[in-house]
């Protein structure tokens, strides 16, 4: 593809030229500066695209650990299967490589661009510029890519190396090609067979009178059907705020948040009372078994839109 | 009246009545003569019990024989049959959320090339955003003459066109990388779908816009949670990229990008943006996230590969397979689909022996650029082991490899872009696992 660009590109001219004589058909309507503008939010390595603003790493702690850190972990660390921000220099040649935003990730544009367009996870482009600024400082911060005193401005933003850049190259493939031998290609007594590790397939589809046991499989059987439970108006209407804004933590029990429907779980936070649970959840919540954003980082919610998913967890967690 | 079909003698009385209750004079006498002699032969069918699986095979008269059916429109929208299970499947401890996840396609279940639109696998970075088609726009700007936003209309006035097509996750198998994870064929090649695809060429919508001379690269953007964003390069739009709205007949579901959508066809699935909302010319590539952090192929030296856009030829036997043993000796007629992103399958070989011997199979006759294509072989089973493989090749020559000589080259952890030779292990029960030769 990338080895005969030059010669697309000399057809991309000619197309170009035979689409000049044909005209343009006269379909659609100008996109006027006005619209572009409020959708193009794109930013590209060389700075392209940033806005004016800023924010420092200082900025950026404070953001960061109230509306990032729950799936990251405060250092970057990751929560479960969430993304690691931090950390992995020098194990990408290794049986154990970790790409974070230090270790892999070429740009830094590419993480004021994701930050922007994407999070925080339950309410993306809900960030200020600023705040996008004082968050991309922060986690370059927590790849030792800038000093802590750093200010993120689109000037100082556009000037980051990262470390890894030099080692990305483009597609070489095809790098591998069989032959194709029908006789004798191979030798036998060399083989060495390599069954699957057991028990991390889901079988449950298997069919049951295909003559095969599903249990011979060692995967794991279908889990009964969770008890229905009667759900309050506040309930009902809080269940499509929870698969919102809220189940992305307390579905998997991300960050210490207690999983819906773990009894276990609940139980001593409910007895602190609704009132307690509301606080925590519209302020947010900092303690010693995990933390909770504010309104989940989504500020976009009502204060009755959160309890009415407080009502939903906790009447599906008795 | 709904409930004719229905096998309950005072449901359907009383479906009869109040039907019958709302007609007249003739209408009324006719409709109740039918309706009657449906009871009349429903009575009889109730005298069988209900137990006995038998009662509908020969020499009696099967239950469904011995009354009316359902009628035209009672489902506008049809369904599959009741006693069908076709069904997207999960891995769940793969990723964090639902909402950036991916599901797989039964292909164990399927028959012939076209994906039923309804088990198309997903992959989503932020969930499915629920579009109004009337309030979606695509606005192409950037290096050309003439930005414009254009809506669904719009569009759908331009000359299209309407191609089958396979899509695939270039994460399909990744799970297999470093040695044979999942026991269901559903998991090991499942990120992969074939569809009628219908819209109109990019190339279109740029003579369109006017790009100029200084524009190489195309930014496509989804109007999704994620924002997703791709840089595509301009050689590919003016090749054979579609701006689809149209699936199998109909319009795109809303897992596939409902109402508009990118599609390259042979690409890396992601490049193909979902919801798309905007496609921006510029003079290079924009190096987002789904490009460098992701979708990049991490190498043995540490270094990486990228824009690995092409999904490289490769092939599977969808029966047998682990949900689908074997279960009677003699007789056997294996079968399995080939694909390759840089266009038509040439020929497809199957082994036996796990890649000593080999012997060409049958492809269908619809051999179509960048879809899946069908291939056959027939045979006889007694019951002996097989390590059974299939190996295609496309037009261009390409052999698909060995899973040794891709880990050689490219040792364990690139995630993207495994399109070895599959192995699956046929015991002397019939039974089908997932093995890996080394």
């Amino acid at each position: 593809m990338f080895k005969s660009l030059n010669l697309g590109v000399a057809a991309i001219a000619l197309a170009m030229s035979g689409a000049v004589s044909a005209g343009p058909l006269g379909i659609g309507s100008t996109a006027t500066a006005e619209m572009i503008a409020g959708w193009d939010i794109d930013i590209r390595p060389d700075g392209t695209g940033l806005p004016e603003g800023q924010g420092s790493v200082a900025d950026g702690e404070g953001l960061y650990e109230a509306k990032c850190a729950s799936c990251h972990g405060l250092f970057g660390e990751g929560a479960g299967r969430w993304p690691v921000l931090a950390g992995g220099e020098g194990t990408l040649d290794t049986l154990h490589p970790e790409k974070t935003v230090g270790s892999y990730w070429p740009y830094a544009s590419t993480l004021w661009d994701y930050i922007h367009r994407a999070m925080p996870y339950p309410a993306p482009q809900s960030l200020t510029d600023d705040e996008v600024y004082a968050i991309s400082a922060y986690v370059l911060y927590l790849n030792d890519i800038v000093d802590e005193d750093f200010v993120a401005t689109k000037e100082s933003f556009a000037q980051v190396k990262m470390p890894n850049e030099p080692n990305f190259y483009i597609d070489n493939r095809p790098d591998v090609q069989n032959t194709r031998c029908m006789e004798d290609c191979a030798d036998p007594s060399e083989f060495t067979i390599v069954a699957t590790v057991n028990g991390v397939t889901p079988t449950g589809h298997f069919k049951e009178d295909s003559g095969v046991a599903a249990n011979h499989y060692g995967g794991d059987e279908p889990k009964a059907a969770a008890v229905e439970v009667a759900l309050s108006d506040a309930a009902t209407a809080g269940q499509a705020v929870y698969d919102k804004a809220c189940q992305a933590c307390h579905n998997m029990g991300i960050a210490g948040a207690p999983k819906v429907g773990d009894a276990g779980a609940w139980v001593d936070r409910i007895a602190t009372g609704m009132e307690s649970l509301h606080s925590n959840a519209i302020n947010g919540y900092q303690g010693p078994n995990g933390v909770m954003p504010a309104k989940g980082g989504n500020m976009s919610l009502s204060d009755d839109e959160v309890k009415n998913a407080v009502a939903y967890m906790v009447e599906s967690s008795r | 009246m709904t409930k004719l079909y229905e096998p309950s003698l005072p449901k359907l009385m009383e479906a009869i009545a109040t039907e019958a209750s709302g007609m007249r004079g003739m209408d009324r006498r006719n409709f109740l003569k039918g309706g009657i002699a449906a009871v009349a032969g429903l009575s009889s069918v109730q005298m069988i019990p209900k137990a006995n699986a038998s009662a509908n095979l020969p020499p009696n008269l099967p239950e469904w024989q011995s009354y009316l059916g359902r009628g035209v429109v009672a489902k506008p929208y049809g369904d599959p049959s009741e006693f069908e299970d076709l069904q997207r499947r999960t891995v769940p401890w793969l990723t964090a959320d639902a909402a950036s996840s991916i599901s797989m396609t039964p292909l164990q279940d399927l028959e012939g090339i076209i994906t039923p639109s309804g088990v198309v696998f997903e992959r989503y970075h932020g969930g499915i955003p629920n579009v109004n088609p009337d309030q979606h726009r695509l606005i192409i700007h950037g290096l050309v003459e003439r930005p414009l936003v254009l809506t669904m209309e719009d569009l759908k006035r331009f000359p299209t066109v309407s191609e089958i097509r396979f899509i695939e996750c270039p994460a399909n198998g990744g799970m297999e990388w470093r040695g044979a994870q999942m026991e269901a064929l559903q998991f090991t090649h499942g990120m992969l779908s074939c569809c009628e695809w219908t819209g109109v060429r990019l190339s279109t919508l740029l003579e369109e816009v006017g790009v100029k001379p200084e524009g190489k690269w195309i930014l496509a953007e989804g109007a999704d949670a994620a924002g997703m964003s791709r840089s595509i390069p301009l050689e590919k739009a003016l090749d054979d990229t579609i701006i689809a709205w149209g699936q199998n007949g109909e319009a795109l579901r809303p897992e596939q990008g409902y109402p508009l959508r990118m599609l390259n066809p042979g690409w890396e699935g992601n490049t193909s943006v979902k919801w798309l909302r905007r496609l921006e010319i510029g003079d290079q590539p924009w190096h987002h996230r789904e490009e460098t952090s992701k979708y990049t192929d991490l190498m043995p030296d540490g270094r990486a590969r990228r824009f690995t856009y092409e999904q490289e030829c490769n092939s599977v036997v969808t029966s047998p397979c682990p949900e689908n043993p074997l279960q009677k000796r003699g007789f056997v007629e294996i079968r399995g689909y080939a694909w390759s992103g840089r266009g038509k399958i040439k020929a497809v070989d199957l082994s036996f022996d796990g890649g000593v011997n080999w012997q060409r199979a049958e492809l269908d006759d619809l051999v179509l650029s960048k879809a899946l294509t069908q291939f056959r072989f027939k045979t006889q089973w007694n019951g002996e082991p097989w390590l059974l493989q299939s190996r295609a090749i496309d037009e261009t020559g390409y052999v698909q490899p060995t899973l040794k000589q891709l880990r050689d080259e490219r040792g364990g952890w690139s995630i993207y872009h495994k399109n070895s030779i599959h192995t699956w292990n046929v015991t002397e029960s019939g039974d089908v696992f997932n093995v890996q030769i080394s």
